[in-house]
């Protein structure tokens, strides 16, 4: 019971302390709505372009490689996912989780080293 | 104490003490992001043989960053007119709630804990990558070219080096069998994982040092190219929400690095006498003033070489460091 | 109402108002922020199931990778701050399409309502261990599967996106 308990007790935690996050901004901003000064004129409220007016549309297509290294981050991740049960439960598996294991991540590395041959890694 | 609230029934009366104790601990928490920020600027100065911040507070500029804070707080809230008014107020909450979230799961001392989590490890890389959403999400709403440049590279590097971050952890997990932090430091009584894992530990600094986007890795923030990057259109407190963000991420990174390679609140060799939260203390505080020495010392790293020595040096090295841990600990150890 | 009941009510009304702000938004980065609420909110309702282990690789991965994905999507293909025209939906499609939302609402209600759930003995301890000897143990190749598809998937997109630029540059 008193595993159970501490269980909830700890994601009661996690649960007030989102909770103070979010209000700390909010009531930060709040006093400041206090004593800040509020006058808005149409300079102070353009967009920053060194000095210039700005011009075209900020919303500027990217480069397909930041996709790539989503993509690449996604894999991994989930990859990773499966990584730490393994390891948590290492102790009782033994040698044959291990060739499991590194079987499962040789497959992953061929993936990573295609993206290499094929630039995807490469930044610029 | 911790010992019997946790253990107790969850109540509603459990959920006022546990606000009591965070609102605490934010406060500590503060105290130490206005004093990080004003050792920064004097170890800065230090190594850069300068004087530093030394007018308001005597020498030592003790009460320069409380008059940097009533300046910010002064400071008119400007909201551009082509931004996109509901998200730009939206983002700097969606990074700061998951940067004080974190900290749930780190165990200060014996008696200092916060949420025992079985996940722990796991969930303070979870978490934490909440931010990046943020920062992506200001950027895109500032409606400025730098701001949009600058958080997308700030997401992209972070992605990038989480999974170094990630995978160097296993070593330390398959040494204890447990992703509780407090298991974790337990387990550490006789050596701590630095000694055991030192790999691990030089790849899991070098990834924290790219997620906290710290100098040599603050790419984010290179000034001479992005302006001020993501919060280049925020000012005054909605600014300062970031910053704190950002020194938050600082505390619980150091404090994670204590527990998960410095023994945590485990004393040195036979001096138990000294308490567990000073040794946690002194453990946190000479971490800290690594990623300061660190930022301080090494130039800035350009863009391309950032994300290759992420994916192509430190991912392999940390896949190695885990399965050379397994293929030890299977030949010896069992 | 127990107090884990308000809890659980709280959290699906958090996951069902980010669906809901998914569909209704107009701009694509407020549909992602408000995807993540419903990704957090399903793995807040894995937290209240003790499925702790699911709860934090919910989060990882959907809250994390999925949504920087889309993110970078997004990025990826033009598209303006405006929003986009409404387009003049006539008001017997609405009609129609109301009606058969709410039909299939009712006919999984009744679905749904007959079944008995057995309470189930809840699990304390390590789930993540637990996870780890069932799955390295029993579903071997299930998990071996997961790596090939991982790899199809990781060539698969490297492979579009480089068609996509060649296309571009010619």
């Amino acid at each position: 019971m008193d595993a159970l308990n501490t269980y909830f007790n700890s994601y009661t935690i996690v649960g007030v302390f989102l909770v103070i996050g979010i209000l700390l901004p909010l009531v930060a901003w709040g006093i400041g709505a206090l004593v800040q000064p509020h006058e808005p004129n149409e300079e102070k409220e353009k967009t920053y372009e060194s000095g210039l007016d700005p011009f075209h549309e900020a919303t500027v297509k990217f480069h397909v490689r930041y996709y790539h290294i989503a993509i690449l981050f996604v894999i991994f991740d989930v990859e990773t996912i499966f990584l730490y049960p393994w390891a948590v439960a290492y102790d009782k598996l033994g040698l044959f989780a291990l060739i499991e294991m590194l079987i499962f991540v040789t497959l992953l590395l061929i993936g990573l080293l295609y993206a290499w041959k094929k630039k995807v890694l490469k930044w610029m | 104490m911790m010992n019997e609230i946790m253990t107790s029934q969850p109540s509603w009366l459990n959920v006022l003490k546990f606000t009591g104790l965070g609102v605490a601990l934010i406060l500590v928490v503060i105290l130490f992001v206005t004093y990080a920020i004003l050792a920064e600027r004097k170890v800065m100065a230090f190594m850069q043989m300068r004087p530093g911040p030394n007018r308001i507070g005597g020498k030592l500029g003790i009460l320069q960053t409380l008059a940097d804070v009533l300046k910010l707080l002064l400071k008119e809230n400007i909201t551009p007119k082509s931004a996109d008014k509901l998200l730009f107020l939206v983002a700097p909450v969606i990074a700061f709630a998951p940067a004080f979230m974190v900290m749930a799961v780190i165990p200060f001392s014996e008696n200092v804990t916060f949420a025992n989590l079985n996940v722990g490890v796991l969930y303070y890389v979870g978490i934490s990558g909440l931010s990046i959403i943020g920062i992506v999400a200001a950027g895109w709403a500032s409606n400025n070219k730098y701001s949009l440049l600058g958080g997308m590279r700030a997401a992209a590097q972070m992605i990038s080096y989480e999974i170094p971050l990630v995978l160097s952890l296993l070593g330390v997990i398959l040494l204890t069998g447990s992703m509780n932090l407090n298991d974790i430091i337990k387990a550490q009584d006789n050596v701590w994982y630095i000694f055991t894992q030192p790999i691990a530990f030089v790849i899991f600094f070098i990834a924290a040092i790219a997620e906290l986007n710290r100098g040599p890795f603050d790419l984010v923030e290179a000034e001479s190219e992005l302006v001020g990057g993501f919060s280049t259109e925020y000012t005054g407190f909605r600014w300062a929400i970031f910053m704190l963000a950002e020194y938050f991420y600082l505390f619980a990174m150091s404090s994670l690095i204590t527990v998960l390679f410095l023994g945590g609140w485990q004393p040195v060799m036979f001096l138990g006498f000294i308490p567990g939260s000073v040794w946690f203390a002194l453990k946190f505080l000479f971490v800290v003033f690594l990623f300061l020495w660190i930022r301080f010392t090494f130039p800035r790293i350009r863009a391309d070489q950032l994300m290759e020595l992420g994916w192509k040096v430190l991912l392999p090295l940390a896949l190695a460091n885990v399965f050379i841990t397994a293929i030890i600990k299977e030949i010896f150890f069992r | 109402m127990s107090s884990s009941g308000i809890v659980f009510s709280i959290i699906a009304i958090c996951a069902i108002l980010g669906g809901l702000m998914m569909i209704t938004l107009k701009k694509v980065m407020h549909m992602t922020v408000a995807m993540i609420l419903t990704y957090f909110s399903i793995a807040a309702l894995y937290v209240l199931l003790t499925a702790e282990f699911v709860a934090v690789a919910q989060v990882l991965v959907y809250s994390g990778g999925i949504t920087i994905l889309m993110v970078f999507g997004i990025m990826l293909t033009y598209h303006k701050a405006e929003n986009r025209d409404e387009e003049k939906v006539s008001s017997f499609r609405k009609l129609i399409t109301f009606l058969s939302v709410a039909t299939l609402g009712i006919v999984s209600y009744f679905l749904v309502a007959p079944v008995d759930f057995v309470a189930e003995e809840i699990f304390v301890g390590d789930h993540t261990k637990a996870i780890g000897e069932i799955l390295y143990t029993n579903y071997i190749i299930p998990f071996e599967l997961v790596s090939i598809l991982l790899l199809v998937a990781l060539i698969g997109a490297v492979l579009l996106a480089k068609k996509d630029k060649e296309e571009a540059n010619e």
